[in-house]
């Protein structure tokens, strides 16, 4: 549960927002969508790795689950990492506001909610979703009764509170709900846009080219070697705390005190 | 060399995991989803508000695959 609500966390709030809303009289849009959504002033923050800390780390002294700040913290990773994949990226080193950005896939955030959907399932984004789906596909295991009563109710005390008003059968099913929503939206959208609206298909990298799309400026030379110097003082960091770990721990041949 | 068991050198073989596969009962519950899946899905291209959000995805589900089929089995 914290994992699926940590994949949400960096748009819950601000996606429509983004594409716009018609309340009564009213449109509720940002004025420049690509800078709130992603950009520093704006929301973007919400798609870097320190805001999954700072989140998890809330969980963790509120709550006192580990598993639940952990478990938010791989979810929320795993969105704000995914989402460098396209051409605008994220803060990802935020408070640094540097935009990592693969560039593999357009972003269309900014044309509305429907171009922005039959863009995302027209390129490659569309593709590294399947590839997951795949990939959940072949998981098959997980997703059966026996894998939830014995690994992930015992895991989380959500389950076991939420038992009082449902039965497992049923917390089974809204177990099962996030690889069912993701999959048969995935289909769903791929026939909208492709069946029923006849969209081209284009898998180039930055595609689909026929949607205008919105870019970040690429990363400079001394920008490229700070966020190097990041990821190898990360490796080292954890490589350091292994072994401080490692030292800790008796050895498995180290004789019993008599 | 052709024919005869080569000893020492262990065939490839796909881990217990792979070659696990579904028993009846669990295709039968994967076939209702898939069939809820459909109705999703043919609801979800002629009407995309109805894809928008997790929590109706799930209460859908809930509904199709729980209280439905709950419901039905009180009744019969």
């Amino acid at each position: 549960m914290p994992l699926l609500l940590g994949s949400y966390a960096p748009d819950i709030m601000s996606k429509w927002f983004v594409y716009g809303i018609h309340i009564g009289g009213w449109d509720l849009k940002a004025s420049d969508p690509v800078q709130f959504h992603r950009g520093w002033p704006g929301v973007g923050f919400t798609h870097s790795l320190l805001y999954g800390v700072v989140i998890a780390f809330i969980f963790w002294r509120l709550l006192g689950s580990k598993t639940w700040a952990i478990s938010f913290l791989i979810g929320q990773w795993a969105h704000a990492i995914t989402d460098t994949g396209d051409t605008v990226g994220t803060m990802l080193f935020f408070p640094w506001t540097i935009h990592i950005h693969f560039g593999a896939w357009a972003y269309a955030g900014q044309t509305g909610r429907m171009t922005d959907a039959a863009a995302y399932f027209s390129g490659l984004g569309g593709v590294w979703d399947a590839v997951w789906i795949v990939y959940g596909i072949f998981s098959w295991r997980v997703l059966t009764r026996s894998y939830f009563e014995q690994h992930v109710f015992t895991a989380d005390q959500f389950w076991s509170r939420a038992n009082r008003y449902l039965p497992v059968t049923a917390l089974l099913v809204v177990y099962r709900a996030a690889f069912f929503y993701g999959t048969s939206r995935w289909i769903a959208w791929t026939l909208w846009a492709h069946a029923v609206h006849h969209y081209p298909y284009d898998l180039s990298w930055g595609g689909p080219h026929w949607v205008q799309a919105e870019h970040s400026k690429s990363l400079s030379g001394p920008q490229l070697a700070g966020v190097a110097g990041i990821i190898v003082a990360v490796v080292a960091l954890a490589y350091a705390s292994r072994r401080v770990l490692a030292r800790r721990e008796p050895r498995p041949d180290a004789a019993e005190p008599q | 060399m052709s024919g005869t068991p080569q000893h020492g050198v262990s065939r490839l073989r796909a881990p217990e995991f792979v070659r696990e596969r579904p028993s009846k009962r669990q295709l039968a519950v994967f076939a209702g989803y898939v069939i809820a899946a459909a109705v999703y899905v043919a609801i979800g291209v002629f009407y995309t508000d109805f894809l928008l959000s997790v929590f109706v995805g799930t209460a859908y589900l809930l509904l199709v695959a729980w209280l439905v089929p709950a419901g039905v089995r009180r009744l019969f």
